[in-house]
């Protein structure tokens, strides 16, 4: 047959596109729940949408009554969730639960959260000299010049091939390449600097910093994530913690982490500015360092100490630094106040105070609204 | 003899064996065409109801999105799908391995002795393929005249009111049901046109059950409301297809159980190889699994027919007069009742669930008729066109309560396409209610009338008199 599937692509593009329709119309709420999160696969976001019913004459709440079958004394709990068994079941009327997810490209995401926050554009920042179009010889293929001859690759393959074949013997270990194990060198043109960004997440660990402070975070990372990676093509991210010391760490511990203990602001300053003086140059990388805290600070001297790191260091190499404060039960909050008096007219430092989850789309309009 | 377009020399010899079988057995069918399909495909033509083609509709997409998923997460697999049509078309999904195809093909050849005999299909149109073609055509054309946008409202409004149909009325007439007449003044007119003879407008057809008062909502629509030609025929498809289907709806219990008891019988009967019997058995209690929190109608169909079987019954009788409900009526008992481990459950008023309430048979019995009646449907009858040209509508209260709120949505639907506001009489926990749908948005008041005009058929003898109509 086959001719069904072209018909169905499109009833089930339309159906998207109703989905989407709806996803724009519930952005806000989608800016203020974990719903997104984790959802992620290369450029495509799954969201877990309802199932979009028509309305149809139901039977209400004194119906919560039906047959079933099997043992049990009265009294006694059924498990009726409703799953068809496996089995010969033919698509059930009213099987499972009624979520779908559907997926959304990143771009169109982004495009939305665009339209629903007043999004500018990222401008070019500066303009770069253009890299030689040289590039590196990171690549493979499998044909080549002998002078581009990988020869580990190609003798791993030989050997995997040799003692598929079983000719392997340890007695006499003889691996003669043929030409299928050959593999070359390949030229791979480098990113140009333009589309490329690096993203520095750091958070504050500390005691203070709470589950629903986390969760906050989360989802401004996950919405920065969107909105960056729909504006340059390669992008990296990279999760710094942080209570007394920072560290890297993966964004499942990003995520998760829960340390405790003092709060030494200046650790994951330190650490970023590492990153970027190495790993991340300002000539080839659009440097933005989000650092998220509660607030509170180890001590006045600690905080002197960030914000001459802020001045002299990381600010001139950076697109823009982002300092997101949420607020917990026990931070003071003096860091945002410190931050803001000494270095409030800088152009490219954004502080922004998250007190809950309503906040969030404000302050994701404060960090990305400047196009920068 | 088995048309099988795209079945290895290896399947088409099951398939004729297993027709053998059937024929022997005492089964009748139309002609059988199998087909075999990769699962994303079958999940495609599942999502069309089982049609290779219908007219195009978001949600034929959703529920595409909603089967492929559900397959490529693993949780659920369709193993086959047949039609009720003439020829009889059954679809096998290729990653099958033989002995299920052995099972689902003689498990198909029970579906198609059901659909050519049990009375509730007598009046289904046996050349569906082709009505859902048209009706996919019409449509895409009304979709290029008006505009995708239009047409799908349309299709929402109309596909709401679907419930709002009358499932004894096929069984009342010749193709009661069928928008009639189109067709014979087609051919008619080709005829006079071939003649040389004029050409005469057609005649007013009037559908039956649109006459006051009626369950037939949208014949009543179709015939009276201030409707622009596409529209009645927009309804006229979403009627003609929901009619099709209702029977299904009505015989899902019975139909399943036909197939189930049947290809348990021939397979076990000589169809399989002996070193298939245990796949067999696994997949086959599968399929049959009883569970707790729910009834499978596969368990619970192929158990009545193996206990009208005991009690020395004529199967082929009890599967040509019966809907389920009747043949609930006929068979629970309480030996089946107890043999088969029924109860009823409830929602546990701490939460945590549901759970066991009660094991009497004659309780269950009752539950299990009154969520099979009127197809398993809310009962409401038009009944008047009030004298400010409001419609009334009546919800025949068995003991249950509609949800008025998603109720009062549905109605709202219906006072768009019927032109002025649009009532409906029910009663909630035995408080008499009016929803009224008009230009100014939904309203629920209290209503005493409703109690008296709602109130009738809460009485099990009321139930009875639907058996009669079943029977």
């Amino acid at each position: 047959m086959g001719y069904e599937i072209y018909r169905i692509e499109k009833d089930r593009a339309r159906f998207r596109d109703i989905v989407r329709g709806r996803l724009r119309e519930d952005l806000k709420k989608y800016l203020s729940s974990t719903d997104l999160l984790g959802q992620r696969a290369g450029r495509t976001i799954s969201i877990p949408v309802p199932q979009i019913e028509l309305p149809r004459l139901r039977f209400g709440e004194n119906q919560g009554q039906g047959v079933g079958q099997g043992p049990g004394e009265e009294g006694a709990v059924v498990d009726g969730d409703g799953q068809n068994g496996e089995g010969a079941g033919a698509a059930g009327e009213d099987q499972g639960q009624h979520m779908l997810e559907v997926e959304v490209e990143i771009d169109e995401l982004a495009e939305m959260l665009a339209a629903e926050l007043e999004l500018p554009n990222i401008e070019p920042r500066g303009t770069k000299q253009l890299l030689s179009e040289g590039g590196r010889y990171t690549g493979l293929r499998n044909q080549g010049p002998r002078s581009l001859r990988h020869f580990r690759r190609t003798f791993k393959r030989a050997l995997t091939r040799t003692i598929a074949e079983g000719n392997w013997d340890p007695a006499e270990p003889r691996v003669v390449p043929i030409k299928d194990d050959e593999r070359f060198r390949m030229r791979r043109t480098a990113p140009l600097p333009e589309s490329s960004a690096v993203i520095l997440h750091m958070m504050d660990v500390s005691g203070s910093m709470g589950k629903e402070q986390k969760e906050i975070v989360r989802i401004q990372a996950f919405w920065i994530d969107t909105w960056l990676r729909s504006q340059y093509k390669n992008i990296e991210v990279v999760y710094i913690v942080h209570d007394a010391v920072a560290k890297i760490v993966d964004s499942e511990e990003f995520f998760h982490l829960r340390e405790s203990g003092g709060t030494k602001i200046s650790s994951a300053y330190e650490l970023a500015l590492e990153l970027i003086q190495t790993k991340y140059r300002p000539d080839q990388w659009n440097i933005y360092p989000f650092h998220y805290s509660d607030g509170d600070n180890w001590s006045a001297r600690d905080t002197s100490h960030c914000i001459s790191l802020l001045r002299d260091e990381l600010l001139p190499r950076v697109n823009q630094f982002c300092y997101g404060q949420v607020k917990s039960a026990y931070g003071s909050g003096q860091f945002k106040k410190d931050l803001e008096q000494a270095l409030g007219s800088t152009e490219n430092l954004i502080s922004a105070a998250v007190d809950g989850r309503d906040e969030i789309a404000e302050s994701i309009r404060a960090f990305l609204g400047r196009g920068r | 003899m088995v048309r099988t377009p795209n079945l290895s020399a290896r399947l088409k010899r099951e398939a004729q064996r297993a027709e053998d079988a059937a024929r022997a057995a005492g089964l009748d069918f139309f002609e059988v065409l199998f087909e075999i399909l990769d699962a994303r495909d079958l999940n495609a033509v599942a999502a069309y109801g089982g049609f290779p083609r219908r007219y195009a509709s978001w949600r034929f997409g959703m529920d595409f999105e909603r089967l492929h998923k559900g397959y490529s997460y693993g949780l659920s697999k369709i193993y086959e799908l047949v039609i009720n049509n003439d020829p009889t078309i059954a679809y096998l999904v290729r990653s099958n391995s033989l002995m299920e195809q052995k099972l689902v093909m003689a498990h198909v050849f029970g579906h198609a002795d059901f659909f050519k005999h049990n009375v509730w299909f007598a009046p289904t149109n046996r050349r569906m393929v082709q009505a859902m073609e048209s009706n996919a055509e019409r449509i895409k054309q009304i979709s290029a005249d008006e505009g995708q946008d239009n047409l799908d409202r349309m299709l929402d409004r109309a596909l709401c009111l679907e419930g709002l149909l009358d499932p004894y009325l096929p069984l009342q007439g010749p193709r009661a049901s069928e928008s009639v007449g189109r067709i014979d003044h087609a051919r008619a007119s080709f005829e006079a046109v071939l003649d040389g003879r004029p050409v005469r407008p057609p005649e007013p057809t009037r559908l039956a059950g649109s006459i006051l008062p009626t369950y037939d909502c949208l014949a009543f629509l179709i015939e009276h409301a201030p409707l622009e030609v596409w529209q009645r025929e927009v309804l006229r498809v979403v009627r003609d297809e929901s009619y099709y289907f209702m029977p299904q709806r009505q015989t899902k219990i019975m139909n399943e159980g036909w197939a189930s008891f049947w290809h348990s019988r021939l397979l076990t009967g000589g169809l399989l190889d002996g070193s298939e019997i245990i796949d067999f058995a696994d997949c086959h209690s599968g399929a049959t699994a009883a569970q707790a929190g729910q009834l499978n109608p596969y368990k619970l169909g192929i158990e009545l027919f193996r206990h009208a079987d005991r009690l020395g019954h004529d199967l082929f009788r009890l599967r040509k007069i019966h809907n389920d409900a009747s043949f609930i009526d006929e068979l629970v008992d309480e030996e089946f009742a107890l043999e088969n481990e029924l109860f009823i459950y409830r929602d546990n008023p701490k939460g945590g669930g549901r759970q066991v309430a009660d094991r009497d048979w004659k309780t269950v019995k009752q539950q299990l008729l009154s969520s099979l009646s009127w197809a398993g449907q809310p009962r409401i009858q038009l009944q008047e066109v009030d004298p400010e040209g409001a419609l009334v509508l009546v919800h025949m209260h068995d003991g249950r309560d509609l949800v008025l709120q998603e109720a009062g949505q549905l109605i709202s639907n219906l006072a768009h396409l019927w032109g002025a506001p649009v009532h409906l009489l029910s009663l909630d926990q035995g408080q008499g209610k009016r929803v009224t749908a008009g230009e100014a948005g939904v309203s629920v008041a209290d209503c005493e009338l409703a109690v008296e005009r709602c109130g009738g058929s809460a009485s099990p003898g009321e139930r009875g008199d639907s058996k009669r109509q079943a029977g």
